[in-house]
């Protein structure tokens, strides 16, 4: 099971003749991703990898992907995001950061008339580890196993699934839905999923200031959740008005401190806790 | 990166929104030249400025050289040398609330009007919640003409619908086009023969820069001039090598190369007993160039009393970082204890690079934190002895 991606996934590269792109295609071959197509404009007819590389989305539609991942510059990116949501790909994953947020919503406004889902801008991907990944986590913090993770940012989700692989804890599904502002997928759809995918037997939150994803979740725990959710949000030490690293990490109003989310979730029924080690504990506390 | 007033103002007036006549010329022979009543505003970066003294009003030269030299004396930290921008006084019947933004709940441009203006609109929205209204604009169509007369009609200014539809699509024209975080006009002024914009307050997308080379260049220019932005030292070097950097104030500086485990550092700096001084993160800059230029910005002085690393890499290979840190860090004489954590992807690699100069690297966060929290202390006790 896991949710999103797995055996069946067939991922097509946007971007894969760059420097990251084709780095990060050699590695997510080698952890058995079926990536079945690359594209980048003007290098149509090359190999990466061995995979077969075209102009464009429509013409690499013959190998049959259903997720696209795109590595593809910022300035080129909303573009790029077109295409592949003219294609009517299921689900377009956007590694891309300093993508402005007008390019964006231009971006979310036509996947949802078209019917694709997005995860990203500012996004690692997600992984389903021992089956598929469609992103760049690095390798040694991924197993397979029974914890869903969901997270904002890329590398606080590898900071906690290191500490899980170290525990004997492996993942069913690492996703990172985006550093914000704007997302198409949001964490109360991704607990939802989690909820129902029988793979998961718990999941890792991880939230940060701003924005009022985290209030949302907090919601949708108390009501509709019967596995155990472990929170960590991160920026309790954050000065008002600043910008810290993500686009969406800013706090505006008094809602979205890190204070007030832990607050929420916590009266949710969430376990919150302060550290990575912490996470772990109450995973062991909680005996999956 | 938000305008000042007059910057903002300067755009609406480009794309055809009437503001008052203005200079920002106050040398006493350009006070007299004038036409009276003016209003003298102090160009600051935030809002209230009424209630802090900030804005004055004069119907004479005397009265404006006056209040010119009080506005001077203002002691208003970090923004000494900030301009003051001399209006004619506009005489209104009303004043209305005009923004457009972002709509982060519906990921729509969002345009906000309020019958009420030169109010503070967050306040009003939780008091009155009704007395704003909000209409969606999609991005294919733009705003339909309809919700426009409506959004006149519920503003009482149905009979000068029109220019409400005028000074509406010119603020979202220059919405989309600067491509702007924030247009707000605050108040817009009615008066026998037309809307005019009072006050501005313009917020560009930093992420956009790229695409609007001369508005950001110039902008920023004429800000450092006025000293509300930094022409020198760690703010401008991270505005100029496209790092995050923001000051906290403590003693241990803080690197990362992700937003995330930045502010999860911060927080266990803050746990273990420390204060931080700074967040710095390589964002989309997270090769051997970036983590250079910010270790060239939390060194230089006064250096922190210790500095945490915090490395986890995706994206991000830990090899071509370790590259950076050695390089760095073999170049310059620095007494500030450095305490690095390195992990994920090429992390052997990295890890290797740095032992050959000497760096210990740990692998785990909180250990990091410890011996960084230590160090500082350890620098304090030395003193004290």
């Amino acid at each position: 099971m896991a949710i999103l991606v797995d055996e069946t996934t067939r991922v097509l590269i946007q971007g894969i003749t760059g420097h990251v792109g084709a780095f990060q295609t050699r590695a997510m071959i080698a952890q058995g991703t079926n990536v079945v197509a690359g594209v980048t404009p003007g290098k149509g007819g090359r190999t990466v990898e061995g995979v077969p590389v075209y102009d464009y989305v429509e013409e690499a539609m013959s190998h049959e992907p259903n997720v696209v991942l795109s590595f593809v510059p910022a300035r080129f990116a909303e573009d790029a995001a077109i295409e592949a949501v003219d294609s009517r790909m299921p689900l377009l994953v956007v590694t891309t950061a300093g993508i402005p947020d007008q390019s964006t919503l231009r971006v979310l406004h036509h996947a949802q008339k078209k019917g694709t889902r997005i995860l990203g801008p500012d996004t690692p991907g997600l992984v389903s580890p021992g089956k598929s990944k469609v992103g760049v986590h690095p390798d040694q913090v991924l197993a397979e196993g029974h914890i869903g993770v969901v997270s904002r940012s890329g590398a606080l989700s590898y900071e906690i699934c290191r500490h899980l692989v170290a525990n004997q804890f492996g993942q069913s599904t690492v996703i990172g839905i985006g550093g914000g502002p704007l997302w198409d997928v949001r964490f109360v759809e991704i607990l939802k999923w989690f909820e129902g995918d029988p793979q998961t037997d718990a999941i890792v939150l991880l939230g940060e200031i701003g924005s009022t994803m985290e209030h949302e979740a907090a919601a949708y725990i108390s009501t509709s959740m019967s596995k155990p959710v472990i929170s960590l949000i991160v920026g309790r030490s954050a000065p008002r008005g600043a910008q810290l690293g993500h686009a969406g990490a800013i706090i505006e109003g008094d809602q979205d401190t890190a204070e007030k989310k832990c607050e929420a979730l916590a009266n949710a029924g969430a376990r919150v806790v302060r550290s990575p080690r912490a996470v772990v504990e109450s995973l062991k506390e909680l005996g999956v | 990166m938000r305008l000042l007033e007059f910057q903002g103002k300067r755009l609406l007036s480009m794309n055809g929104i009437v503001v008052p006549a203005s200079t920002l010329r106050i040398a006493p022979e350009d006070l007299e030249e004038l036409q009276y009543p003016v209003v003298l505003k102090a160009q600051v970066p935030f809002g209230g400025r009424g209630k802090a003294g900030m804005i004055r009003h004069a119907s004479s030269p005397e009265q404006a050289i006056a209040a010119v030299s009080e506005l001077k004396g203002l002691d208003i930290e970090g923004y000494h040398a900030f301009p003051i921008l001399v209006e004619s006084k506009v005489s209104f019947t009303r004043e209305l609330y005009l923004a457009a933004l972002i709509d982060k709940a519906t990921n729509l441009p969002m345009v906000m009007a309020g019958a009420v203006g030169g109010i503070d609109i967050e306040s009003i929205s939780k008091k009155e919640p009704g007395t704003i209204i909000r209409v969606h604009v999609d991005p294919c169509i733009g705003l339909a003409g309809y919700s426009v007369r409506k959004l006149a009609r519920r503003l009482s200014m149905e009979e000068r619908s029109d220019e409400i539809r005028n000074v509406v699509e010119r603020m979202l024209e220059l919405f989309e086009s600067c491509n702007a975080s924030l247009v707000e006009i605050n108040p817009l002024a009615v008066t026998d023969d037309a809307l005019v914009a009072l006050d501005a307050k313009i917020v560009l997308d930093d992420r956009a820069a790229n695409s609007h080379p001369e508005l950001f260049n110039r902008a920023e220019k004429e800000q450092e001039e006025c000293g509300v932005l930094p022409s020198t030292g760690r703010k401008k070097l991270a505005r100029q090598t496209g790092l995050v950097y923001v000051d906290l104030g403590g003693d241990i500086a803080m690197i990362s190369d992700g937003a995330g485990t930045g502010l999860l550092t911060l927080d266990l700096i803050r746990d273990a007993g420390g204060q931080p001084a700074c967040f710095c993160e390589l964002g989309a800059k997270a090769d051997s160039q970036g983590i250079q230029h910010a270790l060239d910005i939390v060194l230089s002085d006064p250096p922190p009393r210790a500095l945490v690393i915090s490395l986890i890499g995706g994206l991000t290979r830990m090899d071509e970082l370790a590259d950076g840190i050695a390089a760095s860090l073999t170049s310059r004489e620095s007494s500030t204890p450095i305490a690095v954590r390195m992990c994920g992807t090429r992390e052997e690699e990295g890890r290797a690079i740095l032992r050959r100069v000497g760096i210990e690297t740990h692998e785990d966060l909180e250990t990091v934190v410890r011996v960084a929290v230590e160090g500082a202390e350890g620098i304090d006790g030395d003193s004290r002895r």
